[in-house]
């Protein structure tokens, strides 16, 4: 399969500059792509750089299944399934790993908590109060002790990922092209894998608490006997099953679509600066601030909602009357 | 955008996230917040207590006040009847006294005057045998005079 997209000419000059996009289109598209890391299928042309002559060679064709990082969003699409967003995941998981640092080492033991707390103690005592307070609102009838921290973790997690999007949009990928670092996206929920990852885990929980309350085959009774009774079962089950995974669908994909949507405008407003115009630039940083400004509130909405849905659905799952 | 792994990756990850805050993060705040509501809690039972005693002290300095007026107006009356007493005690005495001076002083005096009364008939007794023996011319022995005398003396 040819590497499409990547016009390389065998003996062309390949220095091993700084991505320069041709267009916008290329910018664009540059910065949409992830860092994927997966097995490239064995008879896919690779091109490399030969460092001696600074020309590139003909390009090889790959003669097994080898793990490497993508060269290009073709490469990425010929990875398969079983290919890994490095970026997405990394910054996901580092993200994660501020939010448990914070929340466990910004509070004090509990013997030394006679003083009055103050500052960031102030603050995770609020987010915990408020998602109790949403839990609390939600969750009337049943009790489970693990949607709490669920919903901090979503919210506070969320949130951390989303506010990534305030950082101008060529600030890291330019950095990590230095470090020699090809492709970097650093928005996790601009990539429908992380929301839809966790969307999948809220969903996996909704069907294991919905079996754990009800049953098997009270869960099953649910799908099956409404809203038309026990004759109509198969067009029940298409309702119900529809219902049952739009959940997860529409909850990752609100909050992927949000924040795509946002980040969209971004690049494009980042777009202006590569002009050579200074008004048009000018004009450029005005309209940054001011989307940068609004989108603090839908970065803030956008955790809250997906929240208040995890919890919403989970409630749902916990319900045991018929309705 | 592909749809690739990258989605299991992130269901794990938010698994083992959502694992960590309910076994580490989650407990010592709420943990931490329990004990402060309680420790308000508690200050505010205890500030209440100490209103309560405090309202209860004031009630029975209050009751041991008025005690205490009482019992001061009580010795203050005691005080000035003893010394309305002692005055009249006095006072009395000093009558009886005066009384008594008096009584004798009268007595004395009617002494003196029956004294004189005595001593007046005796003299005049005197003066009228002499006068008599000068008219008579006679000699009155001591005898005839005694008796005389005394004759004289138990008729005036």
């Amino acid at each position: 399969m040819a590497a499409k997209g990547l016009d390389h000419i065998a003996g062309a000059a390949c220095e091993n500059k700084l991505f320069e996009p041709a267009d916008s289109v290329e910018y664009i598209q540059h910065h949409l792509s992830n860092l994927t890391l997966g097995k490239l299928p064995y008879d896919t042309e690779v091109w490399t750089c030969n460092k001696d002559t600074a020309v590139w060679d003909a390009p090889a064709i790959i003669p097994m299944d080898t793990w490497t990082f993508a060269h290009g969003p073709t490469q990425a699409v010929d990875m398969g399934f079983w290919a890994f967003h490095v970026d997405s995941l990394g910054w996901s998981v580092f993200l994660g790993l501020v939010f448990v640092g914070l929340f466990r080492w910004g509070i004090p033991k509990l013997s030394s908590s006679s003083e009055a707390p103050s500052g960031l103690q102030n603050f995770i005592e609020m987010c915990v109060e408020f998602v109790n307070e949403n839990v609390q609102s939600i969750f009337t009838s049943a009790k489970n002790n693990l949607i709490g921290p669920m919903a901090l973790t979503v919210l506070v997690w969320v949130f951390l990922m989303n506010l990534m999007d305030l950082i101008p949009v060529d600030y890291l990928p330019r950095l990590s092209q230095y470090a020699g670092i090809e492709y970097f996206k650093v928005v996790p929920t601009t990539d429908p894998n992380i929301t839809l990852g966790m969307a999948l885990a809220v969903f996996i929980l909704i069907i294991f608490y919905s079996i754990k309350i009800k049953g098997l085959k009270g869960f099953l009774a649910e799908l099956t006997l409404h809203p038309f009774g026990k004759y109509l079962m198969p067009v029940n089950l298409i309702l119900e099953g529809v219902n049952l995974i739009a959940k997860p669908i529409s909850l990752g994909l609100r909050l992927f679509g949000n924040l795509y949507a946002g980040e969209m405008i971004f690049i494009l407003i980042a777009l202006m600066l590569t002009f050579s115009s200074i008004s048009v630039g000018l004009l450029g940083v005005g309209l940054h601030l001011i989307w940068a400004l609004f989108h603090i509130l839908i970065l803030a909405l956008q955790a809250f909602i997906f929240m208040v849905l995890t919890i919403v659905y989970l409630a749902m799952a916990h319900e045991t009357e018929d309705h | 955008m592909n749809i690739n792994a990258t989605l299991l990756g992130q269901t794990v990850a938010f698994v083992i996230f959502i694992a960590i805050c309910w076994k580490y993060v989650w407990p010592p705040i709420i943990a931490i917040m329990e004990e402060r509501e309680k420790r308000i809690a508690d200050g505010l039972e205890a500030a209440k207590k100490a209103d309560d005693s405090l309202e209860e002290a004031q009630l029975a300095f209050d009751q041991e006040m008025n005690k205490a007026k009482a019992e001061a107006a009580e010795i203050l009356e005691k005080a000035n009847a003893r010394a309305s007493q002692i005055v009249n005690d006095a006072t009395s005495k000093a009558e009886t006294e005066a009384e008594k001076i008096l009584t004798s002083a009268s007595k004395t005096i009617e002494n003196d005057v029956n004294k004189a009364k005595e001593e007046l008939r005796h003299k005049m007794s005197e003066l009228i045998i002499e006068t008599s023996e000068k008219i008579l011319g006679e000699e009155i022995t001591p005898d005839k005079h005694q008796e005389l005398l005394a004759k004289a003396a138990s008729e005036l």
